[in-house]
This record gives structure tokens, C-alpha cells and sequence, in this order.
């Protein structure tokens, strides 16, 4: 009687270390929709993931797939085609359909300017002033913004079952800065704090349909950004205007979460945590043995590899030894800090899934060897 | 020696005790408020306070009793402004509170800034600046014009999604030598570089020198695009711009 496995082949190996004899596995036996959904909780995985949990699109796919920008934006097909290459291309455990951070804000009336081949969508005019005059449109879902991310989720979802879909919602204070302008709502979180709360309790509606719609077509998790990052607010600012929103957030949302803010976040990723996130998405300005010991077990922690100067600016090895680094500090997964620039080289970005595969190899996540149960008997006899 | 008790206005003086910590900028501080008068301090206290009605009240008081336009600029507008980058550099306070001083710093220049224009007090240099294209985000930029403006500069603002030949135009145009790039995406910031090949290819890259600034920007970034410096804040950018200009005239 054969086996019912019909994964990819796993092959057993005896490796000795401190006076022990234990059985690794060198195969994978998690399909990569299950090792991003169990790295994101935190749990057990057969090797460490890389993700994109932003933009990984590039020039270099672009043409690959004959898919470009700007009309990858706003047609399902193309939009999908163009995601894809992160598994296909880069071998990544997840796909990330949402390139830009315009959709909820472009289906809420702002003025969006959706770039050229070379650059990316832009809010260029602020359209609210006063949070009464906020209104969600009727047919905001139906949008275009909207009906090209979900159409790509829908037919994501139905070309890579095994593969991570993640969806991306801009929450309402980032939507905010979309609105009603970034500097007009920075200052007044001094001059009229009510009002920006305001502005947060009348915008949270749309970015929850907007993160229930991705989960419906077919999303499984959702990055959720708010950029109340350093380089613009206290730490007190995210805790006396964010906090308990986000706690509700992470309760309703009705998937798995991850958050995602900009910058060296170090001194607030225990509010994060605080909120309920099940994973914080974090840039490479923040040390990850840091991170790690802040959120401990709280929230998982992805993401960390530096665009600009790794990513953009070095080379395969530069990225390969960077992603070890990370590896080394035991974070559930790595990633791009955010959207990587579109000139950034597809061969570059190939060492972020070639790294864990070699670390894991060696490695289990938490920096040990790697121990799993045996495989099933009649599958060990198979392969031995 | 100046003393901080010798200050007159007590808010300057908690803000020294409170919130600096380097000796040297103590030092400095403490001196600076001790040689200008009550009524710079009021303003300068006014600003770092964020109360833009309180300074445009104050600074036309203070013309009109014939204080003159650089003394208020640089004893109470200036002054102020620089307690307000080391609180910020300090991580004292965020650019929440920055911009609103920010706007009291504007409401007093209003009234100051047609007055130096029509003095012809001579300019240290012309600086050409502006977000890169693709970028759309101005808040650091327009903190950095404010204070090279208050510390002495022609500032030609191009504003936000500014491509590498409309830096080259404006550099022809105004004969400038200093250009100052803001990037806040990490997927623009490329288009320094870009840039910066304008100028090679249009043969000035010689004659200007470049000042790379924003939030996801290193100097380590700085250098590989090939700018000539890199400025952490609006404070940093004016010494960057001051030290730079000097190579250049």
C-alpha cells in the first residue's frame, strides 16, 4: 500500500549533535499558505518564511509578465499577473495583490494621481475638512480601485490555493493623511485632538469593509497600516488616539492581522502588541533581537530586510547575509521593509527565499536544529 | 559668565533646564537669551509655544517700536526656532508640535520678510529644493526652506513630484549652486540618483553641490546616490547648507 503523501519529497537524515541521535527532515512539508499562516501565529513551520507583505514588484517583473504600471492598478488581470511574480519569480511564500496605498482612499473621493511605469500612485489633493462631511459612497466596494484588488484576489486565490494571499488596507489614520492632508491633521492632534477623533470614528467603518471584502475574496490575512510612526509622533499619540481603536480592529476584523508602521517603531511595538495584532510587519530600522524581546509572545514578528540600501542599492550577497542576520534573531519571518523600488533587481530580491532555505536547512526558526517527528513508516520506507 | 537665573522670561528658562542637555548647546542658549531683550524672549517663547497670534501680535509690536526686522528674525524667531529642533532631534517633541511653531514661526515672518527683501540684504546662497519625483510628501521640506530662509538663504521651493530636469531648469535659471533633495518613500528615493545623472549629463555637476534629506534616507543612501551631503533635520540641512555654500562661492 503506497503512501497518501503527495507533497514534495521528504528525505529523513540522521545528524548528531551533543552526544544525540534525532531524525531531521530536509524536505519541506508545508505548502506555503500554511507555513505564512502558522509563521504568522507564531506556530510550528518546516522552514522560516519570506514574504512579501507590501510590494515586491519591480521593473524586471513587469516585463516578465508583460504587465505594467500604471494599468496594473486598476485591471484585475494584469494586477493579479503582476503579483503572481512573487511566488513564481522570487519563490516567495506570499502574494500581495495591493501595490500602491490608494484604494480606499481614491473610492473615497480622493484625488488620485496613479503614476507612470516608473512611479507609483499618489493622493495629489486633500478633499476634507470638517469629519461631518465624510460619507462612505454606496457604490465604494464597486469602485474601480476596489473592483481591480478584489477581482485580483478572487483569481489569486483561485490559481495558487497553496500559496499566502494578503490583502492591504490603509487604516484611518493613514486614510486621514489621504484626505485631509498630512500636515493640516498632524497639527491638529495638538490644536483640535476631538476632531481628529472624530475624523478616526467616522473613517474606521470603510477601512473595515474594505479589510472584510479583501478577507471575503479571498484573502487570508490582511496588513493593516497606520503610520503613526516616530518620524512623526509620540508613542503617546498611537497609545491616547489609536490604541483602543485598534483593540476593536483586531477583535472584528474576522482574520488574521498583521500591522504595519513605518520607521523606527521600537519604542511603541509594545502598544502594538498591546492592541491584539497577530503580527507586526516592521522596517530595518528597528533591531530585530529587540522587537523580539518587546513583543515576546505576544505578537509575531515579520519583515525587517532594509529596500534602499540592501534591497535597491547592494547585491544578491549583500541581501543573502542580511536575511541571516535577521534569521539569527529568530523573527517568524522575513520580508521587504515595505514596497521595494521599482528598479530594484530581480536577482537581489531571489535571495530572500534562497537564505531560508539555507538557514532552515540547518535551522530551526528559533535558532535550534531543526527536530521533527518522523515522517509516516511506509513514507520513510520509500525514501530511505 | 551668563547665568540661566539672569533670563528674563521664565518659560525660556525652564525650556534650558528641561529639555537641553549638551553642554555646549546649554551654553550657547544660555548666553543667546541672556544678550537679546525681554521682548525677543516673549517671542521666542511664543513660538517655541506654538502660538501663532501670540508672535504676529508681538512682531508687529516690536516694529513698530522700531526693533529692527534681523534682530526679531534672529534673537526671537530664529532663537526660538532652535530650542524647537533640539527638543525635536531630542525626541522631545514630534512633528506635530514642530509644524505648529512652525506656523507661528510663518505668521511672524510675514511681516519680516518684505522688510529684508526690500533692505537687499545679500543672500548666503541660493538654494533650489524639492521633494523627487514620483513623491509627493513636503512636510520635512518645507520645514527645511523655513529654516535655510530664516538662516539666511534664497530659497527656490520646486515642490513635491519634481523631475530631474525641472532641478537642472531652475538651476540654470537661478544660477543657484545648492540643490536639496526630499524623499519619504523608500520607492522614490531612487530618483536622487536620477538626478544627480541629470547633472552629469547636462555638465554642472561640478558647479552644484547636492543635500539629500527624509525619513527613510541615510547618509550611507546619501553617498550612493552620489550627493554631497546629508542633513537629519531642518537644523542639520542649514549647517549642511552653510558649509556647502562655502565650497561653492
Amino acid at each position: 500500500m503506497g503512501s497518501a503523501w503527495k507533497g514534495p519529497a521528504i528525505s529523513p537524515a540522521k545528524v548528531k549533535t551533543k552526544g544525540e541521535n534525532f531524525t531531521r527532515l530536509t524536505g519541506e512539508w508545508m505548502t506555503p499558505r500554511r507555513r505564512f499562516l502558522s509563521a504568522l501565529y507564531g506556530g510550528r513551520v518546516d522552514k522560516v518564511p519570506a514574504m512579501t507583505l507590501s510590494s515586491v514588484v519591480t521593473l524586471d517583473a513587469m516585463e516578465i509578465v508583460d504587465s505594467w504600471f500604471p494599468e496594473a492598478h486598476l485591471d484585475a488581470e494584469k494586477m493579479a499577473r503582476l503579483a503572481a511574480t512573487a511566488h513564481e519569480e522570487l519563490g516567495l511564500d506570499t502574494i500581495m495583490p495591493v501595490f500602491h496605498s490608494q484604494l480606499e482612499a481614491d473610492a473615497l473621493d480622493a484625488a488620485t494621481w496613479w503614476g507612470t511605469v516608473d512611479n507609483w500612485p499618489a493622493t495629489n489633493d486633500h478633499v476634507l475638512t470638517d469629519p461631518e462631511d465624510f460619507k462612505i459612497p454606496s457604490d465604494y466596494l464597486k469602485r474601480p480601485s476596489f473592483k481591480a484588488v478584489l477581482g485580483a484576489i478572487r483569481l489569486l486565490r483561485k490559481r495558487y490555493p497553496d500559496v499566502g494571499i494578503v490583502g492591504k488596507v490603509y487604516g484611518p489614520w493613514s486614510v486621514g493623511y489621504h484626505l485631509v492632508g498630512i500636515e493640516n491633521y498632524l497639527m491638529d492632534t495638538i490644536l483640535d485632538p476631538d476632531k481628529i477623533r472624530r475624523y478616526l470614528e467616522v473613517m474606521l467603518p470603510a477601512c473595515m469593509m474594505s479589510a472584510h471584502a479583501q478577507l471575503e475574496a479571498g484573502a487570508d490575512a490582511i496588513m493593516w497600516a497606520d503610520h503613526a510612526n516616530r518620524e512623526l509622533v509620540s508613542p503617546e499619540t498611537y497609545r491616547d488616539f489609536l490604541l483602543e481603536m485598534h483593540k476593536e480592529v483586531t477583535v472584528e476584523m474576522g482574520g488574521p492581522s498583521i500591522f504595519h508602521c513605518c520607521g523606527e517603531t521600537t519604542d511603541r511595538i509594545d502598544y502594538f502588541a498591546e492592541a491584539g495584532w497577530d503580527c507586526f510587519h516592521f522596517e530595518s530600522q528597528v533591531d530585530p533581537h529587540v522587537a523580539k524581546e518587546i513583543a515576546g509572545d505576544r505578537m509575531s514578528l515579520m519583515g525587517n530586510i532594509n529596500n534602499p540600501t540592501t534591497l535597491f542599492s547592494g547585491t544578491y550577497e549583500d541581501t543573502y547575509e542580511a536575511c541571516m542576520k535577521v534569521l539569527e534573531a529568530g523573527i517568524n519571518g522575513i520580508a521587504p521593509e515595505g514596497s521595494v523600488p521599482l528598479g530594484t533587481k530581480i536577482d537581489v530580491l531571489r535571495a530572500l527565499a534562497d537564505s531560508v532555505r539555507d538557514y532552515s536547512d540547518t535551522h530551526r526558526p528559533d535558532g535550534r536544529l531543526v527536530v521533527h517527528n518522523p515522517p509516516p513508516a511506509d513514507h520513510a520506507a520509500e525514501t530511505d | 559668565m551668563a547665568q540661566l537665573s539672569d533670563i528674563a522670561n521664565e518659560f525660556i528658562r525652564l525650556e534650558i533646564e528641561e529639555f537641553l542637555e549638551r553642554p555646549e548647546e546649554i551654553e550657547r542658549n544660555v548666553a543667546l537669551f541672556n544678550r537679546v531683550s525681554p521682548a525677543m524672549q516673549d517671542i521666542a517663547a511664543a513660538l517655541i509655544d506654538g502660538d501663532d497670534v501670540t508672535v504676529d501680535r508681538l512682531t508687529r509690536e516690536a516694529l513698530d517700536g522700531g526693533v529692527g526686522a534681523l534682530e526679531i528674525m534672529d534673537d526671537g524667531l530664529i532663537a526660538g526656532m532652535g530650542i524647537v529642533g533640539i527638543k525635536f532631534r531630542e525626541g522631545y517633541v514630534f512633528v506635530p508640535e514642530v509644524l505648529v511653531s512652525a506656523r507661528a514661526m510663518k505668521a511672524g515672518m510675514a511681516h519680516i520678510e518684505p522688510i529684508l527683501a526690500a533692505s537687499g540684504v545679500e543672500p548666503i546662497g541660493t538654494v533650489i529644493m524639492g521633494t523627487v519625483q514620483g513623491d509627493l510628501h513636503d512636510i520635512g521640506k518645507n520645514l527645511c526652506i523655513m529654516m535655510l530662509r530664516g538662516g539666511g538663504f534664497t530659497v527656490i521651493d520646486l515642490g513635491v513630484n519634481t523631475s530631474p530636469a525641472e532641478f537642472v531648469a531652475a538651476v540654470e535659471e537661478h544660477r543657484a549652486h545648492l540643490i536639496g533633495m526630499s524623499a519619504l518613500l523608500t520607492t522614490t528615493m531612487p530618483n536622487m540618483a536620477k538626478t544627480v545623472e541629470a547633472f552629469k549629463d547636462a555638465g554642472l555637476r561640478e558647479s552644484v553641490r547636492f543635500m539629500v534629506g527624509g525619513a527613510p534616507v541615510t547618509p550611507e543612501f546619501g553617498k550612493d546616490v552620489g550627493a554631497d551631503g546629508y542633513g537629519k533635520d531642518a537644523l542639520a540641512c542649514v549647517e549642511l547648507a552653510k558649509k556647502l555654500a562655502v565650497e561653492v562661492n
